[in-house]
């Protein structure tokens, strides 16, 4: 156990060192908080409405941050280790690959949450946001979302050969699904036909279920989200890890 | 009589269509230094490799330490250390983090401020890897090869990036070790070092076993593969083995000019 803390130690540092994680994890969805919140305050989204914008925004944005550590600083690091053959280094050491990438997964997992809790933290203190949610479907509602986007993140780097093809498959996802998702904006402002698109995303389902769990809605309510979600999460990781298996890491 | 550390029997590896190792055999006893040597692309790498556990041999029997590599491998690494051809770490890693990190998977790590000292790194110690020169990247991997107090060291192109003191140094620091009874498995293109440094040789060429024996017997061995008049006896190790290797044609400035 103390040697994988250790790791996880290391792998904390290392994150916290890359400036595009850091930044995107734990500034940027704060950043587009603060600024829709200076624009549009926490007025009602629809006249009549009981919640308001940033009451929206808040769970909306805590998809986005899954989305910056799922689709994008997970896999890329993965990718790196393998194409580096770091992972190799680690398979002659008495301890394995297996251990840095339960490292890798758990400290992007942690640091999602630490996310999740300063995006909380600005919107409770400066625009005193609702949460009506229970803590325990908050709490499912978010792992489920991780691991979805997770899965989807580890399936790209199994299925890609080099860094490369990892990285066009993370970024094309990664800014694909947050615009159109409603992670980024309400997707009521969407036409149609991008609505037709958004349902095809899985972290529409995520923004959906986030948004509604937090407004205060139960878990019940949104049964097509969680099928999907958890659809996909045992999709990606099971053809994933088939494919990880035939990997030449040698 | 001193045991076998690695026993290698019938080492069998293809890649796809191409036989990379050919029913390769030989052991190596406690404290003892084998060199394996041959061209690019005779199958040393891959050879070591399959000691370590980290390729999968399509035939024949591996034990190192009278266990399995692949099978046995967490066991296997607490006593064996390794030094691969080519590996890198996180770009943004410091030296003394992956030190510290490396320490931490051993029961009883060296006291790694001791070896960076020793190495010439000491001063390095907050700089992270990727701002490293070759040769410092080079003499940090030993390190690290070193950390777990190895009875086993295997050592994939040790010298190469270091400067002519600095092999000095470390063929030294070799023959020392191996003095305390830990067993060497070293692969070279450098024939000085192995001619200082090797008690055994392994020979290979085109994933072949040409020779394995001592450094004498595979003096006779070449003595018995070239013309009469090509044989000096006085030759150094590295005259003898470039003329037993495969010759391979220069560049021609036609090409360039």
């Amino acid at each position: 156990m103390k040697r994988f803390i250790t790791i996880c130690q290391v792998e904390f540092v290392l994150f916290i060192r890359d400036f595009f994680g850091f930044f995107f994890t734990l500034v940027f969805p704060t950043m587009m908080l603060v600024l829709f919140g200076s624009i549009y305050g926490n007025n009602p989204i629809y006249l009549g409405a009981e919640v308001g914008m940033i009451d929206v925004s808040v769970p909306a944005y805590c998809v986005m941050v899954i989305g910056v550590t799922g689709l994008m600083s997970l896999p890329l690091t993965l990718a790196e280790y393998k194409e580096k053959k770091i992972y190799k280094r680690f398979d002659a050491t008495p301890v394995g690959k297996k251990s840095i990438m339960v490292a890798q997964v758990c400290i992007n997992v942690v640091m999602t949450f630490v996310g999740f809790l300063v995006l909380l933290f600005v919107g409770l203190v400066v625009y005193q946001v609702q949460i009506r949610g229970d803590f325990f479907s908050i709490l499912l509602a978010m792992l489920i979302s991780v691991a979805a986007m997770f899965s989807i993140g580890f399936f790209f780097t199994a299925v890609a050969r080099d860094t490369k093809i990892t990285n066009l498959l993370c970024y094309l996802s990664y800014f694909l699904m947050i615009f159109l998702s409603g992670a980024t904006m309400p997707d009521m402002l969407f036409p149609e036909s991008v609505r037709t698109i958004a349902n095809l995303l899985p972290m529409t389902y995520a923004v959906d279920l986030m948004q509604g769990i937090f407004s205060g809605y139960s878990l019940t309510n949104y049964i097509t989200e969680l099928i999907v979600l958890l659809g996909v999460t045992l999709f990606f990781t099971i053809i994933g890890a088939m494919l990880y298996r035939k990997k030449d890491w040698a | 009589m001193a045991t076998d550390i690695v026993l290698v029997e019938d080492l069998t590896v293809s890649y796809k269509n191409v036989r990379a190792i050919n029913n390769v055999s030989f052991s190596v006893k406690q404290g003892e230094i084998l060199a394996i040597i041959g061209p690019n692309g005779s199958g040393k790498t891959s050879t070591v490799e399959c000691i370590e556990g980290l390729r999968k041999p399509d035939h024949g029997s591996i034990q190192v330490f009278g266990k399995s590599p692949r099978e046995e491998r967490s066991e296997i690494y607490k006593l064996m250390g390794v030094q691969l051809q080519e590996t890198e770490y996180p770009s943004k890693i410091r030296v003394d983090e992956q030190c510290k990190l490396f320490a931490s998977f051993y029961d009883r790590p060296a006291d790694w401020n001791l070896l960076l000292s020793q190495m010439n790194l000491a001063d390095k110690r907050k700089r992270q890897i990727h701002k490293l020169s070759g040769g410092e990247k080079q003499r940090l991997s030993i390190l690290l090869s070193l950390m777990g107090r190895p009875k086993l060291l295997i050592m994939d192109e040790i010298t190469t990036g270091l400067d002519p003191e600095v092999r000095q140094n470390m063929w030294q620091s070799f023959d020392a070790i191996r003095k305390t009874g830990v067993t060497i498995i070293l692969v070279s293109h450098y024939l000085d070092e192995v001619e200082a440094l090797a008690d055994k040789i392994l020979y290979m060429e085109k994933g072949n076993q040409r020779f394995w024996g001592t450094q004498n017997q595979f003096r006779e061995y070449v003595k018995g593969c070239i013309p009469q008049e090509e044989w000096d006896d006085g030759c150094s190790l590295e005259k003898l083995y470039l003329k037993l290797v495969p010759k391979t044609q220069g560049i021609s400035m036609e090409g360039i000019l």
